[in-house]
């Protein structure tokens, strides 16, 4: 049985002689410690990326089957993004730039964290008419249709790949800062705002049509928002939902018209609010289902939308970072959690700097033991 | 309808434009400073407070509630200092070094400007030294820490070291927040009070500025 069989079978309730190995990727900064404790050669942390030869490499040391997130998708951002420029260097060495989604973001010198944000050019109608709205058509060249033909012929068939379907939100959210997206849509222009959403998400729904007319095939969809923090959405959800829910159903719709009926999305933070309005419209899949930073549950949504919730994750992945006997308790509570069907364990996120090395080892040799 | 009313309301729905001009024809009116904004900006902000606790509303509808309440404050401000109102106290905030992360930060910094305190805002990426020396050079009675990564929140532990050498452990307590702090956590590095959301911290930022 090939991993994409057993994944797939999992997902879909059927047989499979195990459970597989799967993992979401590591910080950077990990993968350099681990090179300065001699785990791994310096190559990889220089090559990987997910889905790099790098990564495969790194999954045969450590005993991964593969990872997750491994995604194909089409050029459904702005087009063209904006020109990335250093607008200031401030004494401290902080640069101000704008980015390619025309957010202005500052930039500091040894900090590891995502970029702040400082301002950012979607504030208006005009600048919505004149900047964006032109970079959110759909224009064939977006889809390369040899691309995808040469995809089908040569993906990997032992593994699950994706059909990434973007975002509906969080994109823009990008674009306009958290700020921003609160000031256009609670006090400025909130007609504008659904403006920009429909015409964003027409274009990511043409570039997913396109992508499965070319006839490539793909296991699974999935999306990306991250769009809610600790204590919940970082929008209303009745709000949310008046604005969003219509695409996701008309993008999943497509979806399912097509055989793809596992469809994730990756969304930070605490979910509980928006995970009807996306399970309601298509979305069936949670992935990662973070744990350990936000305490996000798999358990109260596979009760509440009963066996057509799945779910990718669960893990709590700072276990990684403690004992065996911390591991052990993660991998008592997967083995528990698989038994309910529909779910196959992944740390929680991205592995992070502090993991150990053997632990994460000693974590995919085990999972592999639970039968399902 | 009072016009304390009206602009606390206004507040409460984000409407910055309409509560600057209350403010300013409550100011035409006579109306002391300090009443428009114990009556009717903070009061608008009281509300949203509490409502965000209560997962009533959500991040959107507090940071335009702020924008609403800063832009009366600052017709406000210059009258305020002419009357000698004081705040109720002086915090010292920043996201910690290593970390540009500042959405949480800014939500406390508003919620505690909407409970009257002073808050003087260090920014992102701020080093222990620079949170001790504020709060020294600035008489805080509050250090504020917040971190959104796993990684960087070991730096609220310096910051409490950083205080104790510094010998104002005494009279400045330390708060800390962020999405993977913890009450745990608070306890393990000696840290004063932990909150999980935004205006929790601003109450509990009161109640350490009035003991």
């Amino acid at each position: 049985m090939t991993n994409r069989e057993r994944a797939m079978n999992i997902l879909h309730y059927k047989e499979a002689d195990r459970m597989p190995a799967v993992h979401f990727g590591y910080w950077n900064e990990l993968l350099w410690e681990w090179v300065e404790q001699g785990k791994i050669p310096r190559e990889i942390a220089e090559g990987w990326y997910d889905g790099s030869e790098a990564e495969r490499e790194l999954d045969k040391l450590i005993g991964w089957d593969f990872n997750w997130y491994r995604t194909v998708g089409s050029d459904n951002g702005l087009r063209p993004g904006f020109e990335y420029k250093v607008l200031e260097v401030l004494s401290d060495g902080t640069r101000r730039v704008q980015n390619g989604d025309g957010l202005i973001e500052r930039i500091k010198p040894g900090a590891t964290s995502i970029p702040s944000e400082d301002d950012y050019l979607l504030k208006d109608r005009e600048a919505f008419e004149t900047l964006y709205k032109p970079r959110m058509q759909f224009v064939p060249e977006r889809v390369n249709p040899e691309y995808y033909r040469y995809f089908n012929e040569t993906r990997p068939t032992d593994i699950p790949v994706g059909l990434h379907l973007g975002s509906v939100l969080g994109n823009i959210r990008n674009m306009t800062s958290v700020v921003g997206m609160s000031y256009l849509l609670y006090d400025e222009d909130e007609e504008l705002f659904a403006d920009i959403v429909d015409t964003y998400a027409e274009m990511q729904y043409k570039c997913a049509e396109a992508i499965l007319e070319t006839g490539a095939k793909f296991d699974f969809a999935h999306y990306w928002e991250d769009i809610c923090f600790k204590n919940g959405p970082l929008i209303a959800p009745d709000i949310f939902e008046e604005l969003c829910a219509k695409h996701y159903k008309k993008r999943n719709d497509l979806c399912r018209r097509y055989g793809i009926d596992v469809i994730s999305l990756d969304c930070d933070g605490v979910t509980d609010k928006l995970l009807p309005i996306w399970f309601e419209n298509g979305v069936n899949t949670m992935f990662p289902i973070e744990v350990g930073v936000w305490g996000d549950q798999f358990e109260p949504a596979r009760n509440r939308y009963g066996k057509g919730m799945l779910g990718v994750g669960g893990m709590d992945k700072t276990a990684l970072r403690e004992d065996k006997a911390a591991v052990d308790r993660e991998i008592e509570r997967m083995r528990r959690l698989s038994a309910l069907g529909g779910f196959i364990p992944c740390p929680d996120h991205r592995l992070m700097p502090g993991t150990k090395f053997e632990l994460v080892q000693y974590y995919a040799e085990s999972i592999k033991k639970i039968k399902y | 309808m009072s016009i304390l009313i009206e602009i606390s309301e206004n507040l409460q729905k984000g409407k910055a434009k309409i509560v600057k001009e209350l403010v300013q024809k409550a100011v035409d009116d006579g109306i002391p400073a300090e009443t428009i904004l114990n009556e009717g900006l903070l009061a608008g902000m009281n509300v949203i407070g509490e409502k965000f606790k209560n997962n009533e509303v959500y991040v959107p509808e507090v940071l335009v509630a702020a924008r609403a309440m800063n832009m009366g404050a600052q017709i406000l401000k210059p009258l305020l200092a002419a009357e000698g109102v004081q705040s109720t106290g002086k915090v010292c905030i920043g996201t910690v070094q290593g970390d540009l992360h500042d959405i949480g930060k800014n939500l406390v910094k508003m919620m505690m400007e909407g409970k009257g305190l002073e808050v003087i805002d260090l920014g992102t990426d701020v080093s222990p030294e620079t949170y001790v020396q504020t709060a020294i050079e600035q008489n805080c009675q509050v250090i504020c820490c917040s971190a959104l990564l796993t990684t960087t929140m070991g730096v609220m532990a310096d910051v409490v070291k950083a205080a104790e050498a510094a010998g104002i452990r005494d009279r400045v307590k330390i708060m800390i927040g962020g999405a993977p702090v913890t009450q745990d956590y608070c306890d393990k590095i000696g840290a004063d009070v932990y909150t999980s959301d935004a205006a929790s911290a601003a109450d509990a930022a009161v109640r350490l500025c009035s003991n």
